[in-house]
């Protein structure tokens, strides 16, 4: 965990639960573990203040208790810190549940982010009383609900243990891993009458079931999309199709976060699911060709390592995260440096290590230029350097050393990560920075819209509402105007920072045995 | 070993490697001697963002939810920070402010530390303390008492006062616990009747003391 990423889960925090947590968060994020009291002391706020951040943080499933070693009866607290950036996705979780479920799935996924965790008569409740799906009925709330457990974007909170000591200063939990997707009892009967306010939400007997949102199920459909893109680019449509269709079937075997590479899958196999799920008749016809041109690109999705059942394959993941980082890493280098720099970046990847000399031959550069690119992407660490020094020599004059251009995959991807972190802190910074700098004249026009809506509403006459509207002057429209392209272009930003983000995590997990948090239940 | 380990990658070239890597003269960088700038020109200008309509869905919910947050009793401001925000706003925003009154935050305390809880001290300290309220009530009641029988037995005895005053005593207030444990301290478990010395063992004999004292 780097500074940068400090800055960044101390900035996103601010963002979303204020000062109070942030600091809480800040202390806890340089330390393992960390008790009330060292917080208190180390934040400066009121220990009311502390506990009520402490709780926050906790509901929001961004920190972890357990008792302390030496007294079990002091709890401890630790940030998970690699699920900070995740409140960043909220947005791309809701799109995903959205085209996945509709509006109903969407609200289900909404409340549930809104309330971290929550019962499921409770979570129902909620979604039912909302004012914008008023129409669905109960049922299909609950059969949505349902869906998507089985599909496992919701998951069971660890069950709490209530036995004779339920008066522990530490609550403990019960993990049982068969049990994280075993779909609620939800009584309808009993909703229908505590909508009514006949019945109270403690009778429900589901009050010690407590779901949420699984965020690497989450991951998983994005990192599938990225290769599912990555192939419909480079292959076309019914290449991706066959993919996603080989994707599905490796999950039946293997657990989806595993690091190198996916177990074996037979060619029959492939196809008996495509001709009982696809209307692709193209696809089905020239299968084995697909195949064979999946197997054969370099990118190297797809391996072939035997011939039993007209040919075993395994998804390679290290190689296809490999080949897209770089890909990445390669187009970062195009915008900062050009093209030409891209090249250089190119022929050392190939050639491995390079001198200097052959480099710009190699590249077909002008030395001088070749000289001056090489020096930038190292200075930029994006290429490094290799000393082998000639033994011997004598001991006149200094010994002979060859310097020879490289590529640390490692090193490079983990610096783009640290960039991308600090210029996601920079534009959070500079949103915030113009929100409070333009504070008064959003509120005014949001003040204003507010008005001319009940008005509208309330039918008053269009020149009295056009009246209204001048209040807000040319100039200050012309401003806001301006604000709100800022605020957009940074969120876009942001987004679009975090899609790069996403990918290089993904190259951190498959490439690297580096610990990511990244696990199939949590 | 200067420049080697986590910590010690530069990102420069001696002046000998630069040579050797081709970089004579001209050729070679300056060497950097201060901190970049805070904002260096942009040597070349960054693509635009292309915005889709799923990009737009995220933008608006992302902004909705960041506000909801900002509303949310889950968005804490310090007591400090409130008290400045306050002393700042005019008297519109403070009347908005009161009409979006924030709801109560929602906890599982449950399945949280104990310590975490302070609905449960607040109520630990709303408890009235039975045990002295009882011996507040017990001291008027006895007071009175006092009064009574003084008025009473002022023709009597000074000793047979006091004994029926030790009767009295232990009939009114049998289940008061802390009274009686402070009878208790006063008489039978008082240390200084145990161990009491009268001085008469004074110049006893004592084997022990004979051989002087011992280091």
């Amino acid at each position: 965990m780097s500074a940068d990423y400090a800055h960044l889960c101390s900035s996103i925090l601010e963002q979303c639960f204020g000062k109070v947590v942030q600091s809480v968060a800040d202390c806890l994020f340089s330390a393992t573990t960390r008790t009330l009291s060292q917080i208190v002391n180390s934040t400066h706020f009121s220990r009311k203040e502390v506990m009520l951040a402490l709780a926050v943080l906790i509901k929001f499933r961004l920190v972890n208790f357990e008792p302390s070693k030496n007294n079990p009866f002091l709890p401890e607290y630790s940030l998970r810190r690699e699920d900070v950036i995740c409140l960043l996705r909220y947005s791309r979780y809701i799109h995903l549940v959205q085209t996945k479920y509709g509006n109903v799935g969407a609200s289900i996924a909404e409340e549930l982010l809104n309330a971290g965790s929550e019962t499921a008569t409770g979570l129902l409740l909620k979604c039912l009383s909302d004012g914008e799906n008023k129409a669905e009925s109960a049922e299909t709330y609950r059969d949505t609900f349902i869906k998507m457990i089985a599909d496992h974007y919701i998951i069971k909170i660890p069950e709490l243990m209530t036995d004779n000591e339920s008066e522990d200063a530490v609550p403990r939990f019960q993990t049982n891993e068969c049990d994280f997707f075993v779909p609620p009892n939800i009584d309808l009967h009993l909703l229908a009458q505590i909508r009514k306010g006949e019945a109270t939400l403690s009778k429900a007997l589901d009050g010690a079931i407590v779901w949420s949102l699984n965020y690497d199920r989450f991951h998983q459909e994005f990192r599938d999309d990225i290769m599912r893109l990555a192939m419909e680019r480079k292959l076309g449509e019914n290449a991706a199709e066959c993919f996603s269709f080989i994707l599905n079937l490796i999950y039946n075997t293997t657990d989806p976060w595993q690091r190198k590479a996916s177990n074996q899958i037979t060619f029959v196999e492939i196809k008996q699911a495509i001709e009982r799920k696809s209307n692709n008749l193209e696809l089905m016809k020239f299968l084995d060709q697909y195949i064979c041109l999946i197997t054969d690109d370099s990118l190297g999705f797809l391996r072939k390592v035997g011939d039993m059942g007209g040919g075993q394959y395994l998804v390679d993941m290290e190689k296809a995260f490999e080949s897209l980082a770089l890909a990445c890493v390669e187009s970062v280098i195009t915008e900062r440096f050009g093209s030409k720099a891209a090249r250089i970046f190119r022929v050392i990847r190939f050639k491995k290590y390079i001198e200097q000399e052959d480099l710009q031959k190699e590249a077909m550069i002008p030395a001088k230029e070749a000289k001056s690119l090489a020096y930038n992407l190292f200075q930029e660490q994006f290429i490094h350097v290799k000393v082998i020094k000639k033994p011997g020599g004598g001991g006149s004059g200094p010994a002979k050393a060859f310097y020879l251009f490289q590529i640390k995959e490692k090193d490079t991807v983990r610096m783009l990560l640290d960039n991308c972190f600090k210029s996601l802190y920079n534009t959070i910074r500079r949103s915030n920075y113009e929100k409070s700098e333009h504070k008064g004249l959003i509120e005014k026009s949001q003040r204003l819209d507010s008005i001319v809506e009940t008005m509208k509403e309330r039918g008053e006459s269009d020149e009295y509402i056009a009246e209204i509207v001048e209040t807000f002057t040319p100039p200050e429209c012309e401003i806001l105007k301006k604000v709100k392209h800022r605020i957009k272009t940074l969120s876009k930003a942001e987004m679009t920072l975090d899609d790069t983000i996403f990918l290089l995590q993904m190259y951190q997990h498959h490439c690297t045995t580096l610990p990511t948090g990244i696990q199939k239940f949590k | 070993m200067a420049g080697r380990g986590r910590g010690g990658k530069t990102g420069s070239l001696t002046a000998e490697q630069m040579q050797a890597l081709g970089c004579v003269g001209k050729d070679m960088p300056q060497v950097q001697s201060a901190p970049p700038p805070t904002f260096p020109p942009l040597l070349n200008k960054p693509i635009s963002l292309e915005t889709t309509a799923s990009q737009n869905y995220q933008l608006l919910w992302k902004e909705d939810f960041l506000n909801r947050m900002r509303d949310s009793p889950y968005y804490i401001i310090s007591a400090s920070q409130e008290k400045l925000n306050t002393s700042v706003k005019d008297w519109r925003e403070k009347a908005l402010e009161r009409m979006k009154h924030k709801a109560l935050p929602e906890f599982n305390y449950k399945a949280m530390p104990r310590e975490l809880n302070t609905s449960s001290r607040k109520r630990r300290a709303a408890e009235p303390r039975p045990k002295l309220l009882a011996k507040k009530t017990n001291i008027e009641d006895r007071l009175k008492q006092l009064e009574q029988k003084e008025l009473k037995s002022s023709g009597e005895n000074e000793n047979d006062e006091i004994k029926q005053e030790s009767d009295s005593e232990h009939d009114d207030e049998p289940e008061d616990p802390e009274a009686a444990l402070d009878d208790e301290m006063d008489e039978e478990n008082d240390y200084a009747n145990d161990y009491f010395d009268n001085g008469e063992a004074y110049n006893e004999e004592d084997d022990n003391m004979d051989d002087g004292p011992v280091y």
